[in-house]
């Protein structure tokens, strides 16, 4: 998608898993951004985002977080995150204070299962 | 001065003139002072001199010889059907540009028409166009055309500001003149079409090559490209800055030489360049060359040779197609050697060809030298040869910029060889304990930066966390820094990290003003620095804002 960062979408049952790789900064945290927001259709119920697979995260990509979390906010939909511990941007992440404010399950099936609960 | 023969002076075209040598020959008398005239505007040394200077020389002859006031030359310009003054001396020597004649008016005009010479003997009573004949007060003119071969290439006049009676005698000799005058103009016009013809391929081949090289951090690049001496060629080279922070090498040669050659050269540019965009390895990136050559019609042949370095890991990948190998130099310039590389035909030869690839490894302040073989090659010498007085040359402790130097200086001749040549080296910056670097206010550097820095971290010892903590406080502060940049032109800002007994000092350098966190994701930015980092500075002045941060290596 962009020279440094991809994403792969996936439909499981309502809701959008959406698996970032790559390098995330602000040359190219628009477009992840946006390129998501495009997937999520009216009738998912939440997003996954994956970010187990991206090796760099700053705080433009964390805006991106951010952003995406209020905007489905207001269309009712969740926003899940999926981070492993010891993956690239845990620490990053830990540093913005991610995992105690938006939350961060470990696994794609275990963000679903809190999804459905 | 021979008197007028009224007898052989026919009136014919335009008022007040008169059309000589019709019906019969123009002839000198015998006498010597003539055949010394005839001597002086035909003299063999005449042809000798280059264009300017032989036109000078005869109308400065002619003047004298016929004892006139004024002698001009005007050239027919054939597309526009008009005779525009070329050289003159005399009276009209300030003018010698700019005015224009039609053909078939006026006194010149109707010399060149008739191709006939044309006397006139009051310019008062007779068609001249010429404004400045008239404005210089000239009475009487004698004109000839400039033939080659029965073509018109123009008119060669002379004139007196008293009156004068001019004979079928002066007429000859001013004939000579244009006789010796004529072959020169044909000539040097042919010239001027061959050398416009070629600065236009020097041009287009030079528009078809990069006019720049990508800001590559941790790289240091450069390149030549030096024009064959006589003919247009078909080298190219380009440096690609590829995804994922890789640099992409590339050079070829297109058999051949003129317009064609140039031509096809961007062609081969191009698509190389977007098949390694794409990400292709070498070897994959030239068979999809060598088939996309084959689907041109009237296709060429071409050598070329494509690298891939990965600047933070000195991993290369190599592939050649029929090019000449590569100079590594290690060591720090102490020892240089041809790339073993695999043969493979050169592109467009033949069908289904593959392309192995080669892998070597560059360390730090290693330099990888590619070329095509107009630097090598001398007649009736083996290759061999050029290719060792290469290597050897190559290994000295040099730049990228001042090895290309040092091969193009020493191995091709000043004037230009007798084959175009281009040259690409890059050199893996080398690593020391401090290090400065000046980056173009681009977020598309960030991810170069970063690697940069990482390679920079693991030569001074840090360990992966903490290689991974001072790069995201160092990404934090480069991107407050491109945030700086405002209006147009390039903008830069510095970076410099220095490393003292296990101390990281990081500075981040710009000469915009630090924008206070307004609680978006710049204040995060500096949270996130503080957070990853044990020591945050920040100074603003007016000059710009500076951001410090120090980190300590080893366990805590």
């Amino acid at each position: 998608m962009t020279p440094y960062a991809d994403v792969h979408f996936e439909i499981i049952g309502r809701v959008v898993v959406a698996r970032l790789e790559g390098e995330i900064d602000m040359s190219n945290a628009g477009e992840v951004g946006a390129a998501i927001t495009g997937r999520v259709t009216s009738d998912a119920v939440a997003v996954v985002l994956d970010l187990g697979a991206v090796e760099y995260l700053d705080s433009a990509g964390i805006h991106v977080v951010f952003e995406l979390r209020e905007r489905l906010s207001r269309r009712g939909q969740e926003l899940r995150l999926v981070v492993p511990s010891g993956s690239p941007v845990a620490t990053a992440l830990h540093y913005a204070a991610v995992p105690r404010t938006v939350g961060a399950a470990e696994t794609v099936k275990a963000a679903i299962a809190d999804v459905e609960d | 001065m021979a008197t007028p023969d009224p007898q052989s002076l026919v009136t014919t075209p335009g008022r007040g003139q008169v059309v000589l040598g019709i019906g019969d020959q123009l002839t000198v008398d015998g006498s010597a002072g003539q055949l010394e005239h005839v001597y002086r505007l035909a003299d063999p040394a005449l042809s000798e001199l280059a264009l300017e200077p032989l036109l000078n020389e005869l109308l400065t002859r002619a003047k004298d010889i016929l004892r006139v006031d004024t002698a001009a030359i005007l050239l027919l310009d054939d597309d526009a059907q008009e005779l525009v003054a070329r050289a003159a001396k005399g009276l009209e020597e300030e003018v010698e540009r700019g005015v224009r004649i039609p053909v078939g008016s006026g006194f010149a005009g109707r010399i060149a028409a008739g191709r006939r010479p044309i006397y006139i003997a009051d310019v008062d009573h007779a068609d001249v166009l010429n404004p400045i004949l008239r404005m210089k007060g000239v009475r009487s003119l004698l004109g000839v055309p400039l033939l080659v071969e029965g073509a018109i290439l123009g008119v060669l006049h002379v004139g007196t500001v008293t009156p004068r009676e001019f004979t079928n005698s002066d007429a000859a000799l001013l004939q000579l003149a244009a006789a010796q005058a004529a072959p020169a103009i044909d000539r040097a016009r042919l010239f001027d079409a061959l050398d416009r013809e070629h600065r236009n391929a020097v041009a287009l081949q030079r528009s078809l090559l990069p006019e720049r090289l990508p800001d590559l951090v941790g790289i240091d690049a450069a390149v030549r490209y030096l024009p064959a001496r006589d003919e247009v060629g078909g080298d190219w080279y380009d440096v690609i800055d590829l995804p994922g922070g890789l640099v992409g090498l590339a050079i070829g040669d297109v058999a051949g030489h003129g317009l064609r050659a140039a031509a096809l050269m961007g062609q081969l540019r191009t698509g190389l360049r977007a098949y390694a965009l794409e990400g292709h390895p070498p070897g994959e990136t030239l068979k999809r060359l060598d088939r996309m050559l084959q689907t041109i019609s009237g296709r060429g042949m071409a050598t070329a040779a494509y690298a891939v370095v990965d600047p933070v890991t000195g991993t290369l990948h190599y592939a050649s197609a029929g090019h000449p190998p590569p100079v590594l130099v290690r060591g720090g310039g102490r020892e240089a050697s041809l790339l073993d590389v695999s043969s493979a035909p050169p592109l467009g030869t033949l069908p289904f060809a593959a392309y192995r690839e080669v892998e070597a490894t560059l360390q730090a302040g290693d330099t990888i030298l590619l070329y095509t073989d107009g630097l090598i090659e001398r007649r009736r010498e083996p290759l061999t040869n050029g290719l060792e007085r290469l290597r050897a040359l190559a290994a000295v402790p040099a730049t990228a910029d001042q090895l290309c130097q040092l091969v193009t200086e020493r191995l091709v001749p000043a004037e230009g060889g007798e084959d175009d040549i281009a040259v690409v080296a890059l050199r893996i910056a080398p690593i020391e304990a401090a290090m400065r670097v000046r980056l173009a206010a681009d977020p598309q550097v960030l991810s170069q930066m970063r690697r940069m820095l990482g390679r920079w971290l693991q030569a001074q010892g840090a360990r992966p966390s903490e290689v991974a903590d001072i790069t995201l406080a160092c990404g934090e502060a480069c991107a407050n820094a491109i945030e700086h940049a405002y209006g147009p032109g390039a903008a830069y800002f510095e970076l410099e990290t220095v490393h003292e007994e296990g101390l990281v000092t990081v500075t981040v350098r710009d000469t915009g003003r630090w924008r206070s966190p307004r609680g978006g994701h710049r204040g995060r930015g500096l949270k996130m620095i503080a957070a990853a980092v044990d020591e945050l500075d920040l100074h603003t002045t007016d000059a710009g804002t500076e951001v410090v941060i120090r980190h300590r290596l080893g366990p805590r």
